[in-house]
C-alpha cells in the first residue's frame, strides 16, 4: 500500500474475494439501499485524483448536485464536470453493490485540461482538490453566462462600457456547498483602526503542530500576527507604513468544510518540500471557535464524512487513499479495494508522535460536514 | 565604490512652500520652554515648530526646524531649554540648537521607527526607543560637543524588549527607566547599570504612554486597552485601575506632586483624575481629533493639547480642589459635563493632502486635502500649479483625462501630509518616461525629445559642483536648459524602502561639505544622467506591421512585419514608414529594415503622409499624432504580439 505501482493489473483476480468480504462485513441486511461502494482502477499515479473523488462522492450535497446536473445536462459538450457527472452516475446506477470501475474517460479529460495533471507522476492531492472545485465552478458560471448571454442578446445595452458583461453575483451550487467567507482584520498599531477585509475560501489551509488537534490548529490560524520590521502595514488612515496586528477569522461557514493540513514543507536546507507527520487529531465532531464577531451561522455543527490519507514520506512519492463516512460506518478506498474499517482505526491516521519515522499514514485533507446540511 | 553590497539608492524630494508657518499633519509632541516662553511641536509633517506662547500674540510662529524627512514622533527640550532631541520614523535622533533651530548632529543607531524619548533632567540622560525593540541611554552633554571630526558617541543599551516599543520614561535623578510597549507589560530598568528591576503585568493591549514619579517609586500607565495604572515600583504591584476614558490612553501628564493625572487619547477628551481618588475626575475639555501629547502651561493652570490633526490648543485646568465637588465627575461622556469648551489659545495648524491622483501625462498630480480643498502639482518642475478650492475631485479628475500613455517614473507619498516624490529606484524605472518637448511644453521646436527623469535630476542636482560637470568642450555645464526647480526643495537619499541617508535642500549643493557628502550618497547612474549629461537609452518597442484586410493592393504580402521603434514615436512616422517602405518605393523587403527612428525623409511627395496611408489597430483607425505606446495601451491593451495595419488611401 505504501507504493503507488499498483496499476490494477491484477484487480481481476482480487475482485471477486475482496467484494465478498466488503459485503460479508456490512452484512446483506445492513448493506445500505441504493449505495454502491465501488473502488476506482489506479492509471499510474493517479490515487490523487481517486482517493479526492471518493471523499467527494461521500460528501453527499456534493454528489447529489453532480448527479443532479448530470440529469439536466444531457447533451452539452465534454467537460471535466461532464466527466465528472458522467462517473458519479455510472457509480450510482451499478447494478452490483460492490465492485470497481475504471475512471478513464475523466482521467483523459484532467490531463487535456491541466498540463501539470498530463503526466504519470504522483500530484499533490490538494492541489488537485483545489483546481478540480474551482473549475467545476467556473464551467458552471461559463454556462449560465451563455445562457443569460442568449436571453440578453437583443439587450445591447447590458454591456457595460468596459466591454464586460455584469458580473452574475448569484452563487454557483459549488460556492453554496464549499465556500465560507475568512475577514481579515488589521488594526493598525499608530492609529489603531480597524479595517477588516472579506474573502471566500474554498477551503481551510492550516499549519500543523506536534501532538496537537485540528482545534488547536484552527486557533492558531486565527492567531493574531504582527506586521513589523519590513512588513509593516500601508495605513489609509495614517498615509504611512506602520506596525499592525492582523487576524483572520470565520465570517460565513461553509455546509462543506475542507481542510487542508499543511504537511508539505519547504526546507531550504533540502531544497525540496518535506512531509511533516505530526500527530493531530481530528474528532469525529467538530465545531469552530475562531469565528468572527459578526458571523452569520459561528454555531454550526460539523460531522467528519471523509478524510483524504496521505501514506509515505514526500509530496512526490507514496500514496493517497481515502476513508469515508457512509450510513454509520466507515469504509477505506485505496484505489481499486474497499475495505470497511472500524472508527476506532481513524485514529492510526493522526500521525506520527516522533519525528524518527519518515514514512507515515495521516490524514492530509479533512471534509467536515454541517449537521444542519439540508439532506 | 567603497562597498559593494550597499542596498539601492532612492531619490525623493518633497513638494512644498519655502516657508511652512503651520503644521501639516498631526502633531505627536510638545515641549515648553516656561523660561523662554517658547512652545515646541513636533510634527507628523518631519517639522519642528516653535511658538511664542505670550498672550496677546497674534502671529505665534517663531520658526521652523527641518532635518527630519519622516513623523517626529518625540521631543524633549534639555540643558535648560539649550538644546533639544527628537525623534523620528526616519529611525534617526537628532540633537539641536533649540534657540537657534538647526540641527546639530544625527544619531543612527536605531534600525526602525524611534517613537519615544525620556529624559532625566538631573543627569542630563536621554533614552530613546521604538519599533527596533532597543533602548539607547544617551548623555547630553556628550552629544552636543560631537562635531564633524568627533562624531563618536558611546551608548548604554537596555536589552530584553521583546517586543515594539511605544513608550519610555525615565524620573528626574535618572534611577529608574520604564519602558511600554505590545507586550503589554512594564519593564522597568535602573539606567545607573542598565540593570533590569522588573517586569510588571496587568495591562491587556499596548502601553502607550508612561509617567515615573520623581523619587521613582511610583509610575502611572495609559493603554490601548482603555485603563489608566498607578503602580507601585517599590512594591512591585499595580495599585489602582483608572477607567475614565472610552477608548485607548495615549497621552499622560501628572502634576509635579503627583497628586493627579492628566490623560488624554482616542476617545479626544482630557481627563483629570485624583490618584488616590479615581472616583473624583473631571472632563477638562473634548478635542477635535485624537489627543497625542499633553503639555503644562508655564504656570500649570493650563495644558497644551496635540492631536492627530494640526492644531494645537491650550485649555484651562481645574483648579485641583473642586474635582471632589462631583459637579463634572459624572461617569457619562456628555459635552455639558465639560470644564471648558473655548481654549485659552488656539495656534491653527494647516491642512494635509489626503488623496492624490498621478494624470496620464505622468508629470501632474491632482491631490486633495483634509480641508477637501483640491490642487494641481507638476512634478516635473516640483511646484504646485494651481489650487482649485473646493471642487469635485473625480470631476477635476475626469476632466483632466487624457489618452496619452506615458511610462511611469515615480511613486507619491503622502507620510508627511506633503507630497514626498520617489522617483524610480534604478535608470531603467526612474528614466523610463521619454516625451517630446514640444508635447510637454518645454520649446517650441518639433523633434526633440526629453526624459522627464533625466531633466528633474538635473534640475534637482543643478548646484552640485561636481568635478565631472564639464562638457567635451570642457565648458561647465549647468541644469537642464529648460527649467529650474526652487532651492528650498528638500532633496532626500535614502535606501529603498528604509532609512534615510542624507536630506539638503536644492540650493545647498554648492556647499564643499554637501558636495563631498553628495559624492559619497549619489548613485553613479544619477552621476551620470545629472551631471556627465550622458542620454538615457531610449525604450524601444516591438511590434508587427501588417496591410489591412479591407486593403487590397497588395494582398499578396501577408508576411508579418516585425519592426521595433522607440515607444514615443507618433503613429505619422510609421506612416511615414509605409509610404516610404512598402507604398511609395515598392521594396517588398524594405519593411524589415531599422524603422521608425526619426530617420524618414521629408521629400515624400506633396501630401503629407498620413494623408495617404492610415494605420489601424483593432480595427480603430488612429489618430496620426498618438504615439505608439498609447496605441498599444489603450487600444491593443497588451503587452504581446502589439500589431498595427495600414490601409493605402492614395498612391
Amino acid at each position: 500500500m505504501s507504493i503507488c505501482q499498483d496499476l490494477g493489473l491484477n484487480f481481476q483476480q482480487r475482485m471477486g474475494a475482496n467484494i465478498s468480504q466488503l459485503e460479508r462485513d456490512i452484512g446483506s441486511e445492513q448493506f445500505p439501499p441504493n449505495e454502491h461502494y465501488f473502488g476506482l482502477v489506479n492509471f499510474g499515479n493517479t490515487c490523487y485524483s481517486n482517493s479526492v473523488l471518493q471523499a467527494l462522492y461521500f460528501c453527499r450535497p456534493f454528489r447529489e448536485k453532480v448527479l443532479e446536473y448530470k440529469a439536466k445536462n444531457k447533451r452539452t459538450k465534454e467537460t471535466l464536470l461532464t466527466c465528472l457527472a458522467d462517473l458519479f452516475y455510472s457509480i450510482a446506477t451499478q447494478k452490483k453493490k460492490v465492485g470497481s470501475i475504471a475512471p478513464k474517460k475523466f482521467i483523459a479529460r484532467l490531463r487535456k485540461e491541466k498540463e501539470e495533471f498530463d503526466n504519470y507522476m504522483q500530484q499533490d492531492a490538494h492541489e488537485f482538490l483545489n483546481f478540480l472545485i474551482n473549475h467545476i465552478n467556473e464551467i458552471i458560471l461559463a454556462e449560465r453566462n451563455q445562457s443569460t448571454l442568449k436571453i440578453q442578446k437583443n439587450t445591447p445595452e447590458n454591456v457595460t462600457c468596459n466591454g464586460t458583461l455584469p458580473q452574475n453575483t448569484e452563487p454557483t451550487w459549488v460556492h453554496e456547498i464549499f465556500q465560507g467567507t475568512l475577514t481579515s482584520e488589521t488594526r493598525c498599531l499608530n492609529c489603531e483602526t480597524v479595517s477588516s477585509k472579506d474573502e471566500h475560501f474554498f477551503d481551510l489551509q492550516v499549519d500543523v503542530g506536534q501532538n496537537t488537534s485540528i482545534t488547536h490548529c484552527l486557533k492558531c490560524f486565527s492567531d493574531t500576527e504582527t506586521l513589523c520590521n519590513d512588513n509593516k502595514f500601508k495605513c489609509d488612515h495614517c498615509s504611512s507604513y506602520q506596525e499592525a496586528q492582523k487576524r483572520m477569522r470565520v465570517k460565513k461557514l461553509p455546509l462543506i468544510l475542507a481542510l487542508h493540513l499543511k504537511r508539505f514543507k519547504y526546507m531550504e536546507q533540502y531544497n525540496r518540500h518535506i512531509k511533516v507527520s505530526h500527530r493531530v487529531v481530528f474528532p469525529l465532531e467538530l465545531r469552530l471557535f475562531n469565528t468572527s464577531d459578526d458571523a452569520v451561522n459561528p454555531d454550526r455543527l460539523y460531522d467528519l464524512v471523509a478524510v483524504v490519507v496521505h501514506c509515505g514520506s514526500g509530496p512526490n512519492r507514496g500514496h493517497y487513499i481515502s476513508i469515508v463516512k457512509s450510513h454509520g460506518f466507515w469504509l477505506l478506498f485505496d484505489d481499486d479495494m474497499v475495505d470497511k474499517i472500524d472508527a476506532s482505526a481513524i485514529e492510526d491516521f493522526y500521525g506520527l508522535t516522533s519525528d524518527i519515522q519518515k514514512s507515515s499514514e495521516t490524514g492530509y485533507i479533512l471534509f467536515y460536514q454541517s449537521r444542519d446540511a439540508s439532506c | 565604490m567603497s562597498t559593494t553590497m550597499r542596498k539601492k539608492t532612492q531619490v525623493s524630494f518633497v513638494i512644498r512652500e519655502e516657508e511652512e508657518r503651520r503644521h501639516k499633519n498631526g502633531v505627536s509632541s510638545l515641549q515648553l520652554d516656561p523660561i523662554q516662553g517658547r512652545l515646541y511641536s513636533a510634527g507628523r509633517d518631519g517639522i519642528i515648530r516653535v511658538w511664542n506662547t505670550a498672550t496677546g500674540v497674534q502671529d505665534r510662529y517663531i520658526q521652523s526646524m527641518e532635518h527630519h524627512t519622516d513623523w517626529v514622533n518625540d521631543i524633549v527640550l534639555c540643558c535648560g531649554g539649550k538644546n533639544l532631541i527628537s525623534a523620528s520614523s526616519d529611525t534617526t535622533v537628532k540633537v539641536w540648537n533649540a534657540p537657534k533651530g538647526f540641527c546639530m548632529s544625527t544619531l543612527r543607531t536605531h534600525k526602525d521607527y524611534v517613537r519615544t524619548l525620556a529624559y532625566a533632567k538631573d543627569k542630563e540622560q536621554v533614552a530613546s526607543a521604538g519599533l527596533d525593540r532597543a533602548i539607547f541611554l544617551w548623555d547630553v552633554n556628550t552629544l552636543t560637543a560631537l562635531t564633524a571630526s568627533n562624531n563618536t558617541v558611546t551608548t548604554s543599551s537596555l536589552v530584553g524588549n521583546k517586543e515594539s516599543i511605544y513608550s519610555l520614561a525615565m524620573n528626574p535623578p535618572g534611577t529608574i527607566l520604564v519602558s511600554g510597549s505590545t507586550e503589554k507589560v512594564l519593564r522597568v530598568w535602573d539606567p545607573r547599570n542598565c540593570s533590569r528591576l522588573m517586569k510588571l503585568k496587568g495591562h491587556a493591549d499596548n502601553v502607550k504612554a508612561l509617567v515615573v514619579s520623581q523619587d521613582g517609586s511610583q509610575c502611572v500607565s495609559g493603554s490601548s486597552d482603555g485603563t489608566i495604572k498607578l503602580w507601585s515600583l517599590s512594591q512591585q504591584r499595580c495599585v489602582s485601575t483608572i477607567r475614565v476614558h472610552s477608548e485607548a490612553v495615549w497621552a499622560l501628564l501628572a502634576t509635579e506632586n503627583f497628586t493627579h493625572i492628566i490623560s488624554g487619547g482616542r476617545d479626544r477628551l482630557v481627563i483629570i483624575t485624583e490618584l488616590r481618588n479615581p472616583d473624583n475626575f473631571m472632563i477638562v475639555c473634548e478635542e477635535t481629533a485624537p489627543i497625542l501629547k499633553l503639555c503644562f502651561t508655564a504656570d500649570q493652570q493650563g495644558v497644551w493639547v496635540s492631536t492627530s490633526e494640526s492644531d494645537i490648543r491650550c485649555w484651562k485646568l481645574p483648579p485641583r480642589n473642586s474635582l471632589s465637588s462631583d459637579m463634572y465627575s459624572q461617569s457619562n461622556y456628555n459635552t455639558n459635563n465639560v470644564y471648558q469648551t473655548q481654549p485659552t489659545h488656539h495656534i491653527p495648524g494647516g491642512p494635509a493632502i489626503k488623496h492624490y491622483t498621478v494624470l496620464n501625462d505622468k508629470r501632474h498630480i491632482l491631490t486633495k486635502d483634509t480641508n477637501n480643498e483640491v490642487a494641481l502639482y507638476d512634478v516635473l518642475k516640483a511646484c504646485k500649479v494651481e489650487d482649485l478650492g473646493e471642487v469635485d475631485f473625480d470631476e477635476e479628475v475626469k476632466k483632466r483625462f487624457k489618452m496619452v500613455y506615458v511610462p511611469n517614473w515615480f511613486n507619491v507619498d503622502l507620510k508627511t501630509g506633503m507630497l514626498t516624490i520617489h522617483l524610480g529606484q534604478d535608470e531603467t524605472d526612474c528614466l523610463s518616461a521619454w516625451v517630446s518637448a514640444k508635447e510637454a511644453g518645454l520649446t517650441t521646436e518639433n523633434d526633440q525629445k526629453v526624459n522627464f527623469g533625466a531633466l528633474l535630476l538635473q534640475a534637482l542636482l543643478e548646484h552640485w559642483n561636481h568635478p565631472n560637470r564639464v562638457n567635451e568642450a570642457g565648458m561647465k555645464v549647468i541644469g537642464n536648459n529648460f527649467f529650474s526647480v526652487p532651492l528650498h526643495t528638500p532633496l532626500i537619499f535614502s535606501e529603498v524602502g528604509g532609512r534615510t541617508l542624507y536630506r539638503l535642500q536644492v540650493g545647498d549643493a554648492a556647499g564643499d561639505n554637501e558636495r563631498n557628502l553628495l559624492i559619497e550618497t549619489v548613485p553613479s547612474w544619477v552621476v551620470e544622467v545629472a551631471v556627465e549629461m550622458s542620454a538615457p537609452n531610449l525604450n524601444k518597442l516591438p511590434f508587427y506591421l501588417l496591410p489591412h484586410s479591407s486593403c487590397q493592393s497588395k494582398q499578396d504580402r501577408q508576411k508579418k512585419d516585425r519592426l521595433v521603434a522607440n515607444d514615443f514615436i507618433q503613429c505619422r512616422k510609421v506612416a511615414e514608414h509605409v509610404v516610404e517602405k512598402i507604398v511609395g518605393s515598392g521594396d517588398a523587403n524594405g519593411a524589415s529594415a531599422g524603422s521608425g527612428k526619426g530617420s524618414a525623409t521629408e521629400d515624400s511627395g506633396n501630401d503629407a503622409p498620413e494623408e495617404r496611408v492610415e494605420l489601424l489597430c483593432c480595427d480603430q483607425v488612429l489618430d496620426p499624432n498618438m504615439d505608439l505606446r498609447t496605441v498599444r495601451h489603450f487600444i491593443w491593451k497588451s503587452n504581446v504580439e502589439f500589431t498595427l495595419h495600414y490601409r493605402v488611401l492614395k498612391q
